[in-house]
């Protein structure tokens, strides 16, 4: 205690600047999670706590059955798509020719347009009457336009699509930063003892990069989780994920119990992966 | 003899030629990948574009061809002659600039201090705020709607300028933190010998060498809340921001209006990030890495 009270005393100044950022954080962002795990548990008419009726009555529910799966198979179809292309791309960065400076700069782009647009401009592109299906059909492998928004895979896929062109250059970012902190002095050395190419990227390059890699994952992984913007924009109210279910639950049918239990166990979805991600693959990369 | 030497010579040169004729392959594949990288990047802009200026029968056609035919500034002069853009686009720019400063008022001097902790505290202190951008937005959205409901701040400014600080002050931090590393301890100390209080010195030697660091900072802030979404899709019901506004007309189905809002919502964020592009490339991102 009294250790305590000197601290106080030689770093009021100190304490007084952490102050308002901590509060804030406490009030704002810790308090309304608890606050939506408790609406979570709450009985939605006599407010009994706690309770699992609200948990019992979506996971019943085939509606939000959907939207979990949706949920997960977008995750793994946008990072599949998004850690590949952007190691590509991030690997013809670090080779050098003639168009690279040009290159880096346009792979920026998309990081500067809102994600609404984004969506806006995917819902043109892949709309019945959009610029995919004429490019298919102008080079032949289509007769009649496919809808591309009517459920199931096809609708993921735009959605996967629309997702990996506004956020794979922070995949090739944060990749690149890691390529560019390998050494040329590395590579020298390989060459000497005569390694291929081949050789070069799966035992020099991928375990060099590879906190960068598992941190890009996870970054990604955390927003495709909680894809939101997109699917409002893009998919409408026929396919559902779990952050649209979340938000339909509250604003359509006014239930913030159901809707605190949808973000609950999206949370515990993210919690489960970035943990288990760690725990199996990269707890040493992270603490480094 | 002189049979054999030839032959190896043939092979040789077939050796030398194959080997050409790979890396030939090889840089007219990875050509190709550039081209069709750069294609993918760029023709869903340009169609955005081309669509907020193109006259109606050529876009709701089934077959619209892919270069503008009937070029028109109808669609921009009729979303400005309508005036429903003026105060969403207001209502953006106040509460991203109040989110920009505040942002800056808040978590700079906070920043200051976790920098100078010592290095262990320093990480789990980082990590932990941090790591609250890892919560679903809808879960925090959804109990800060009730409460804003309550208090009178749903469709207010205030309100979502609170609301878009929980995004930004994690990220605000952890850049800020990074700016105040690369700024070495002995300045302080050297200020503190000549005479100099604490106040003084974080004053008149920290805050003028941060100075960069921290308009670049306010400048992500402002464009996270300019693009924010979320909270303002739960908090905006009656006055919308201009992201909210152009998803409005998106759920109307009308493709132009949508394609100029689309168009004017872009525009400003274009500007401020070529402006910025040297801060937003690798070097704060890896300067957070490096933890």
């Amino acid at each position: 205690m009294a250790t305590l009270r000197i601290i106080f005393k030689h770093h009021k100044l100190e304490i007084l600047m952490v102050l308002p950022l901590i509060l804030f954080v406490l009030g704002f962002t810790l308090v309304p999670v608890l606050q939506c795990i408790i609406f979570s548990f709450q009985d939605q008419i006599t407010g009994e706590f706690p309770t699992l009726g609200n948990y019992r009555e979506i996971v019943g529910s085939r509606k939000f059955g959907e939207a979990l799966k949706n949920t997960l198979l977008v995750t793994l179809i946008g990072l599949g798509l998004e850690m590949s292309v952007g190691m590509m791309v991030a690997l013809l960065l670090t080779t050098k020719h003639k168009f690279r400076g040009i290159f880096r700069a346009i792979t920026m782009i998309p990081m500067g347009v809102p994600t609404v647009v984004s969506g806006v401009i995917m819902l043109y592109i892949f709309s019945t009457n959009g610029y995919l299906n004429e490019f298919l059909y102008r080079i032949g492998l289509i007769q009649l336009p496919i809808d591309w928004a009517n459920g199931g895979f096809r609708t993921l896929f735009m959605v996967a699509v629309a997702d990996m062109w506004k956020v794979t250059p922070l995949v090739i970012v944060l990749l690149l930063s890691g390529l560019e902190s390998i050494p040329t002095t590395v590579y020298e050395a390989s060459a000497i003892d005569g390694a291929s190419r081949r050789q070069n990227f799966f035992y020099i390059t991928l375990p060099l990069i590879k906190p960068f890699f598992t941190i890009a994952l996870i970054l990604r992984a955390i927003d495709a989780f909680r894809i939101f913007e997109l699917p409002m924009v893009l998919a409408g109210r026929n396919t559902m994920f779990l952050g649209t279910y979340a938000y339909s639950e509250y604003f359509d049918y006014n239930n913030i119990h159901t809707s605190g239990a949808a973000s609950t166990i999206l949370m515990v979805v993210i919690a489960i992966f970035v943990f288990g991600y760690i725990g199996m693959v990269g707890s040493r990369e992270v603490e480094q | 003899m002189n049979t054999s030497e030839q032959r190896g010579l043939v092979m040789a040169e077939h050796k030398i030629s194959t080997k050409l004729l790979r890396h030939r392959l090889n840089q007219g594949l990875r050509f190709l990948f550039i081209a069709l990288t750069i294609a993918f990047i760029l023709v869903p802009i340009l169609l955005l574009f081309k669509i907020s200026v193109s006259a109606p029968q050529d876009i709701l056609t089934q077959h619209p061809p892919f270069l503008i035919k009937n070029f028109t500034w109808n669609h921009w002069k009729k979303v400005l002659a309508a005036g429903h853009i003026w105060v969403p686009l207001w209502k953006s720019t106040v509460v991203a600039t109040f989110v920009a400063v505040l942002g800056v008022l808040i978590a700079a001097p906070a920043a200051y201090v976790i920098s100078r902790l010592p290095r262990n505290i320093k990480y789990g202190v980082l990590l932990a705020i941090f790591s609250t951008r890892m919560f679903p937005e809808v879960g925090i959205a959804l109990p800060i709607s009730v409460t804003f409901v309550r208090w009178g701040l749903v469709d207010t400014n205030l309100g979502l300028v609170l609301a878009h600080l929980i995004k930004v002050l994690p990220l605000m931090a952890w850049i800020m933190t990074g700016t105040f590393d690369s700024i070495p301890k002995d300045l302080e100390q050297a200020a503190l010998v000549d005479g100099c209080d604490k106040g003084q010195a974080l004053l008149k030697v920290v805050l003028p060498l941060s100075m960069a660091g921290m308009a670049a900072g306010s400048i992500l802030c402002w464009l996270e809340s300019w693009n924010e979404f979320t909270y303002a899709v739960y908090l905006c019901l009656a006055e919308s921001t201009l992201p909210i506004k152009t998803y409005y007309y998106v759920r109307r189905g009308n493709w132009f209006e949508s394609a100029a809002y689309a168009v004017f919502l872009t525009i400003p964020v274009m500007i401020v990030t070529f402006v910025l592009q040297n801060y937003l490339k690798s070097d704060y991102l890896s300067g957070a890495l490096k933890y």
